[in-house]
């Protein structure tokens, strides 16, 4: 519990950092970008309502002191107010992002759960079977499928399997004639959508746990214990998991925060690719339509959501390793 | 640990493999090595090789390609022909000529980035490591930071803000947020090789932190760096490209993910030009596989245990095969164990290596043997290969023998059958039991699990019979729902005997069980593995390097040498009149408590390569009384005064 409560905190200092430069990189960047957007924006006519919820979302208040301007950001920030969308005027920020969270945290987190579960799986499994066909196979193969770009295998397969085969919907999170609601033909039509941008995460982050879990795992098989297990004559099966495997996924856990930046980037790019509603497909468009309101609650948003993962990743490590429990 | 709040999980749970093997071999940069390693890993090759063709490519794009990259003078649309081997664009561009211009941008990028981030993590992570204190505290928070601080998403607002970033702020940019996953493995790389006797000794010398970091911690760390860099660039190629590819940077640079942009901007699947939207996409796959196959033979190169060897039996020498099994005599009890004519051999890179060779020995019920010799003679091996536990790390194989363990020879039983001997009958007690106990199950789960194996007793049977253990070996049952880390170390030991003890086996095989003690405890485990021993009647085989802690509790000594069994005999019989010279040397090794002062003596050399043992007696080349006969032919075992001796030298008295 300490060690989680400890995490904890380290990830509100990391939260504070990402608000600070939230705030710090449009002043810091040649030419003021944030002075220069205000004044377009004065151009472009909007009302002073508007000007003045740009105003909170930048924290720019040109009577007040750059201090003075950051504590007024940080308060902001913390009461999610991030100010209006210019895209969507004139909706808060806020109503945007959560119209968009679920999208993304259905897709993104279950492909994610998925593919670490599934990485573990076959690389536990084929580092147990040391020298078998899956496992000589296996290393070259999810060395290079996890070198490709996110991108580029989305765009394949939608020309393959959507476009050439016409098997699956090229893009959208539903059918554009349809409304969103708790139907079972809606759910089943954003299933439908879900799926191609689902498999391009899921075959290009599956390799990356795979390789990890199966070098992992090859480390623990030389441990003592494993020896021990052997001598006292326990099932293959018990050994394969509470013995190899319970200890080979904990460096697994703690690289979490390393690969999921990866699975993050990817994740935005095959949203943008399939046009899929979510968090990143917001994000990228507001970064073309300049609506850097926008843009910057929904960079908070994701980092929230990726130390919210990384702490749940440290959770199953307190929950699986008792060392980690007893730290002081 | 001085960084309090974060990264203390890793140095818990990483495995301690890891890069480790290499790293003493690799210290002071043996390149030469290396380099014949990667020559000779497939993986590497097709790394090298793709690397290489890319650099080609992009030192000479105007010799390679046909035309210019910007050129739109020809038809657009165009479909793969010998004019234009990939067709042409959208807009009249040649699809191949750009590719040829487009590796330049990406290739500088993966190198710069890739150095600038690897210069950042060994900076950063060896003074957080090296210094420590307050300075590792701070650098180590900044690290993970960063490291959880989702990278790419940050990038996009910078570029959002700077439309016209080129490519200088696009290396800063990358290289300056990709290093904390490297410096956080620089970090705990650094600091353990503080507790390093070479480091502690050059920094008693006085020298400089700047020498000691520069000429003793770096080339250690060479094949740390090299993953760093790879790792770097490949995370520089796939960020980079899939910028370029939203149409961040400059539209009009010639790069595959600029490319892959102008491709997604028309169509260019739907239009029927595939090419144009396929092309750039695999070479950046090749670009990133070729760093990433790199990194991962790297990784097979400096880690052994990831590379799997096959011991090629026909390379072996001869192995005379063991006696026909002899009738047991009416009257006599049998042994619990014989060994006959045991071989275990090796596969190493350099060919097959026999590190047991030819064993005999036999183990009445409720004997004592003791098995002794320097690291390295084969002792654990010969042990392992008895309890039939050979395989990963040591990947050792029986190659011929017999271990009869109760009648049945345990070498041709299949691992299934080998089960309901184990622990029932034949249990292992290990060095370090900090070690050899699974460090996530508590010792009563670990008992537990061996009980379910072989009995069906009920939970509380086992729960009462994991005490009754315990309280055997003097622990307090208290302590039976404890981890591992939990207890002391003479605890964890005894813990471990006491789970040796769950079925009163008939023979207990230890190795080295007391080495990690001090001591003190080492004596008291002694007296009490001794007092079990003669209360429960099993017969043990313990094996040591140090001949002075058996002396007053083993039947019988094995001394071994070079996989050999150099002498076998009473235990009071070889102290009293050792006739190996060998021997002799070991016991010249240890002071006597009683009878006159002599000056110790240690043995010159040390033992033989068993790659290529030498001829005739394997002692020889050390031996004080060698004569020309030892080496002109094997020496083989004989009888003298009741002991067997491999030596040419002792006259039989009788």
């Amino acid at each position: 519990m300490r060690f989680v409560l400890r995490r904890l905190g380290f990830f509100v200092v990391t939260l504070w950092a990402a608000i600070t430069l939230n705030f710090f990189i449009p002043r810091l960047m040649p030419g003021n970008p944030a002075e220069a957007m205000m004044s377009r924006y004065r151009g472009e006519h909007l009302n002073p309502q508007a000007l003045q919820a740009l105003t909170v979302a930048f924290g720019l208040k040109t009577h007040e002191s750059l201090v003075g301007q950051y504590f007024s950001y940080l308060g902001n920030t913390l009461r999610g107010r991030f100010g209006i969308s210019l895209t969507f005027f004139p909706d808060p920020v806020t109503k945007d992002v959560l119209q968009a969270l679920p999208w993304t945290l259905v897709l993104v987190g279950v492909t994610t759960v998925l593919a670490f579960l599934l990485g573990t799986l076959i690389g536990l499994v084929g580092a147990w079977r040391r020298g078998g066909l899956m496992d000589s196979a296996m290393p070259p193969i999810f060395v290079i499928t996890s070198a490709f770009p996110y991108f580029w295998i989305a765009g394949i397969a939608i020309w393959l399997f959507s476009l050439k085969l016409g098997w699956l919907p090229h893009g959208g999170g539903y059918d554009p004639i349809d409304t969103p609601a708790w139907t079972w033909h809606f759910a089943h039509d954003a299933f439908v959508h879900a799926i191609l941008p689902a498999l391009t995460i899921l075959v290009v982050s599956v390799g990356g746990w795979i390789l990890t879990m199966r070098n992992n795992t090859i480390a623990v098989l030389t441990e003592d214990y494993v020896r021990m297990a052997r001598a006292k004559g326990l099932r293959p099966w018990r050994i394969m998991w509470t013995y190899a495997g319970r200890n080979a996924i904990l460096p697994n856990l703690t690289g979490f925060a390393m690969s999921l930046g990866f699975v993050v980037a990817g994740a935005i790019l095959v949203e943008y690719v399939f046009n899929y509603p979510g968090v990143g497909y917001m994000f990228l468009n507001s970064v073309t339509n300049e609506d850097y309101a926008l843009m910057q609650g929904l960079f908070l948003l994701i980092v929230v959501a990726v130390l919210t993962a990384i702490l749940a990743a440290d959770v199953a490590t307190a929950l699986l390793d008792p060392r980690t429990r007893d730290l002081r | 640990m001085s960084a309090p709040s974060v990264g203390a999980t890793d140095d818990l749970a990483a495995p301690p493999a890891g890069r480790a093997p290499m790293l003493a071999e690799m210290r002071h940069g043996r390149w030469g090595d290396l380099w014949r390693a990667v020559s000779r890993n497939k993986k590497a090759l097709v790394g090298v090789l793709l690397l290489l063709l890319f650099t080609v490519l992009a030192i000479f794009p105007g010799q390679i390609a046909p035309y210019s990259p910007s050129a739109t003078n020809f038809p657009t649309a165009l479909g793969p022909s010998w004019h234009h081997l990939l067709g042409t664009t959208a807009y009249g561009q040649d699809i191949f000529s750009q590719l040829v211009w487009g590796t330049r941008l990406s290739l500088v990028i993966a190198l710069a980035v890739g150095g600038v981030a690897t210069v950042l993590a060994v900076l950063i992570g060896v003074s957080a490591g090296y210094l420590g204190g307050a300075t590792d505290g701070f650098l180590s928070l900044v690290t993970d930071v960063i490291l959880v601080l989702p990278i790419f998403p940050l990038i996009i607002v910078i570029a959002a803000y700077e439309k016209n970033a080129g490519l200088l702020t696009l290396i800063v940019v990358l290289g300056v947020l990709g290093w904390s996953y490297g410096a956080r493995q620089v970090r705990s790389q650094t600091l353990s090789l503080r507790r390093r006797d070479f480091l502690e000794s050059a920094r008693v010398r006085g020298e400089r932190s700047s020498y000691v970091i520069l000429h003793e911690i770096l080339p250690t760390m060479t094949s740390l760096i090299v993953a760093i860099f790879l790792g770097s660039a490949i995370y520089a190629v796939l960020t980079a490209a899939g910028l370029q590819f939203i149409g961040l940077g400059d539209p009009n640079s010639q790069s595959w993910g600029t490319m892959l942009y102008w491709a997604q901007s028309n169509d260019a699947l739907l239009a029927g030009i595939p090419l144009w939207a396929i092309a750039p996409g695999v070479c950046v796959a090749l670009l990133g596989a070729s760093f990433a196959l790199l990194n991962y033979a790297f990784d097979e190169i400096s880690s052994p245990a990831l590379r799997v060897r096959k011991l090629d039996r026909r390379r072996l020498p001869n192995i005379a095969p063991a006696p026909e099994p002899s009738e047991p005599i009416e009257g006599v009890d049998p042994p619990v164990l014989k060994v006959e004519s045991l071989t275990v051999a090796y596969a190493t890179d350099a060919g097959p290596v026999v590190a047991v060779d030819h064993v005999d020995l036999e183990l009445a019920r409720g004997e004592f043997l003791a098995i002794v010799g320097e690291s390295g003679c084969g002792k654990s091996t010969l042990l392992y290969a008895i309890a039939r536990l050979l395989g990963a790390p040591m990947a050792g194989e029986i190659v011929g023998g017999r271990v009869l363990f109760q009648g049945r020879d345990l070498v041709l039983l299949e691992e299934q059958e080998l089960r309901a001997v184990r622990w029932r009958e034949l249990s292992v007690v290990m060095q370090s039991a900090m070690n050899a106990l699974n460090p996530v199950l508590t010792v009563a789960e670990q008992m537990r699990d061996a009980c379910q194996a072989h009995s069906n007793w009920s939970k509380a049977e086992i729960e009462v019979r994991s005490r009754e253990v315990l309280r055997l070996v003097s622990i307090d049952p208290v302590h039976l729902h404890s981890y591992p880390h939990q207890l002391s170390g003479g605890m964890r030991q005894r813990a471990m005997i006491a789970m040796a003890l769950l079925f009163t086996p008939d023979l207990i095989i230890m190795d080295e069980p007391t080495s990690a003690l001090d001591v003190v405890a080492q004596r008291s485990l002694m007296v009490q593995i001794k007092e079990l021993q003669e209360e429960l009647g099993f017969a043990v085989i313990f094996v040591t390097h140090d001949m002075s802690l058996v002396s007053h509790f083993s039947d019988r000594l094995l001394v071994m040498y070079a996989g050999q069994v150099a002498e076998l005999a009473e235990t009071s019989e070889l102290f009293d009149h050792p006739l190996h010279p060998y021997s002799q040397g070991l016991l010249a090794a240890f002071p006597s408590l009683r009878g006159p002062k002599v000056r110790l003596l240690g043995i010159p050399g040390s033992p033989p390569n068993l790659a290529n043992p030498p001829p005739g007696c394997r002692f020889a080349p050390r031996c004080p009384s060698a004569e020309p006969r030892c080496i002109a032919a094997e020496v083989a075992l004989r009888s003298v005064n009741g002991s067997l001796v491999r030596c040419v030298l002792p006259e039989d008295a009788s």
